[in-house]
């Protein structure tokens, strides 16, 4: 899998979101997290490269094909797309959930096959999920609900996974059960996982590689260790912080002023 | 896990039995519907080519049972889309004001004399569904999301504007074109043709193929449209289809028997509620069951106060109120 994003500009209407970010990834198995804060145009990068819109200039490529030139259900199988907030309207079976992540598989008239649900139901044991497979997603918890999307995106066994937000909304210790899951799925499947996220905590301590964004650019790609510097985060994001390390991971404290 | 128990209620086979079930029951209320009225035809008369018996079933009870069947079925179909395409459970019809603004075609249309021309109603009330859908779409949606304030608010100013055109449309009228005009206001099974019939026919039958066509995508727009986006899913053209399709049936409904509220809201959600299933599984199952519902419903209102006879649309709106209150206290 080879992700590249060349010079690409994105306007809402009249007010520019993103300006000439370029970035590649190569080659698969790595934890990218995409951080910076609220507004800066995470959402929006992964929106274009998921294909939901078209960047205004530049462009994305996949495999060295431009993401327009891709029939939009090849495209769709090999990459996997979370929004922040997924809901569906009517109340639904995990399961009845999980297995709309075959969708770009089955043709136009195709009911999901057997093969469909196996897929589907290991997707759900990937996620640690399979005791939710009958449950109604209205009524579990976020993180319930976090995994049961993630088994979703999964069950199409896409090249490349982008996650918006995917710790948003869940508490510490739910977070750090998702941020291994990630890991599991990185490593078992050997698939690149971008996620968004506006911790730079979560976002360093989880990822292989960071891409900082910073009102509409690329402000920084590199590793955690990299960006996870006093005067970095000085020049990033303006406030001093403390780095505490621990198990070679780096964790910020912002100072009181 | 246990394997059979997670996999055997799955398959599409699973469908079968809901149809089975509500093909029955449809097919029982037509006939019911035609065995029964203000006056009593036996089966004997008929066969013996009884002229009354037979101008009484087979030119007024069998049309109307037949157009109540297609006009229920697209009430249920166009429910379940809106709701489908608007992802929201409240949609109907009925509430967003679509049957409103075919009917105000339809009525402003026969106040000015045109209804005597063939063809103009149908066609007047397909734009005005058509427009009224347009606004809804325009009124109710911010950031691809409807929420469900915004489209109650939206469909009770459409409703409110189409009832206000009307009034002002009767008010410049001659008397007698008046009252053909009412006859759009009231929802009414009375007097369908097998003109009628066939029109519903070839409408309904063209507007569910149009929407097998796109079921599989439609129903990922439930998950939102950037999500459906990021499936492969042309969303825009599955938007033109869904609303086109939806308002082009509610119009040959209104056009043929008025504005029959509900059905759209009632159908869709006892049939989630028994089988809650997707837009796919749902398409199918609504037809059938709003078809039963509303020549059910006709039966009762045309013989509970016999030889008088009730509006279905009364009808259906007394039994649909309380799943709207419910559906709506529920709704976060």
């Amino acid at each position: 899998m080879r992700l590249d994003v060349d010079n690409v500009s994105y306007a809402y209407a009249d007010t520019p979101a993103l300006r000439d970010v370029s970035l590649t990834i190569n080659g698969g198995g790595s934890l990218v997290a995409l951080a910076g804060p609220n507004g800066s145009g995470k959402s929006t990068l992964l929106k274009l490269i998921a294909r939901v819109a078209a960047p205004t200039n530049g462009e994305v490529r996949l495999d060295q094909k431009r993401a327009s030139d891709w029939p939009a259900k090849e495209y769709a199988k090999r990459v996997g797309y979370l929004p922040q907030d997924p809901d569906p309207a009517f109340p639904m079976r995990a399961i009845d959930v999980v297995v709309t992540g075959r969708a770009p598989f089955l043709r136009r008239f195709e009911f999901e096959k057997e093969t469909d649900y196996a897929h589907a139901e290991e997707a759900l044991a990937m996620c640690d999920a399979s005791h939710l497979a009958e449950r109604y997603l209205d009524e579990m918890s976020g993180g319930e609900r976090k995994r049961i999307f993630l088994a979703r995106v999964l069950a199409g066994s896409p090249r490349l996974i982008l996650l918006d937000e995917p710790f948003a909304s869940l508490d510490v210790a739910h977070v750090q059960q998702v941020s291994l899951l990630l890991r599991g799925i990185v490593d078992r499947t050997g698939a690149t996982v971008i996620f968004a996220s506006h911790d730079l905590n979560w976002a360093a301590a989880y990822s292989d590689r960071m891409l900082v964004m910073r009102s509409g650019t690329l402000a920084r790609d590199a590793a955690p260790a990299e960006v996870m510097r006093k005067e970095v985060v000085r020049e990033l994001f303006g406030f001093d912080a403390e780095i505490v390390e621990r198990n070679g991971r780096q964790w910020l404290i912002p100072l009181q002023p | 896990m246990g394997e059979t128990a997670l996999t055997g209620g799955r398959a599409p086979g699973s469908m079968l039995r809901p149809l089975l079930l509500l093909t029955l029951i449809l097919l029982a209320a037509v006939a019911l519907a035609v065995a029964i009225g203000a006056t009593s035809v036996s089966w004997h008369d008929l066969v013996a080519g009884d002229e009354t018996a037979r101008t009484i079933v087979l030119r007024i009870r069998l049309p109307r049972a037949i157009a109540g069947v297609l006009i229920g079925a697209i009430l249920a179909v166009a429910g379940v889309t809106f709701q489908t395409l608007l992802r929201n459970p409240l949609a109907d019809p009925f509430i967003l004001g679509v049957s409103g603004g075919a009917a105000c075609g339809a009525a402003v249309a026969s106040a000015f004399g045109l209804a005597r021309i063939p063809g103009v109603v149908p066609v007047i009330a397909f734009a005005g569904a058509i427009g009224a859908t347009l606004a809804v779409f325009l009124l109710a949606r911010r950031r691809g999301h409807t929420d469900a304030t915004r489209l109650l608010l939206s469909g009770l100013v459409l409703n409110a504007l189409f009832s206000a055109l009307i009034l002002i449309a009767f008010g410049l009228a001659p008397q007698n074109d008046v009252n053909a005009s009412l006859r759009w206001m009231i929802g009414t099974l009375a007097g369908a043709t097998w003109n009628d019939a066939l029109l519903l026919a070839v409408l309904f039958f063209a507007a569910i193929i149009a929407l097998v066509f796109i079921a599989n995508d439609l129903r990922l727009l439930a998950f939102g449209e950037d999500d459906a986006r990021s499936r492969g899913v042309n969303v825009e053209r599955v938007k033109l289809i869904g609303f086109g399709a939806a308002s082009i049936i509610t119009g040959a409904a209104v056009a043929v028997a008025g504005i029959i509220g509900f059905v759209g809201l009632l159908v869709p959600h006892l049939i989630r509620l028994m089988w809650r299933r997707d837009f796919r599984f749902l398409l199918p199952l609504c037809a059938i069951a709003g078809g039963a519902l509303l020549v059910a419903s006709d039966l009762v209102s045309r013989v509970i106060i016999a030889p008088a006879e009730l509006p279905v649309g009364a009808f259906t709106a007394l039994l649909g109120v309380p799943f709207f209150l419910s559906l709506l206290r529920r709704e976060r």
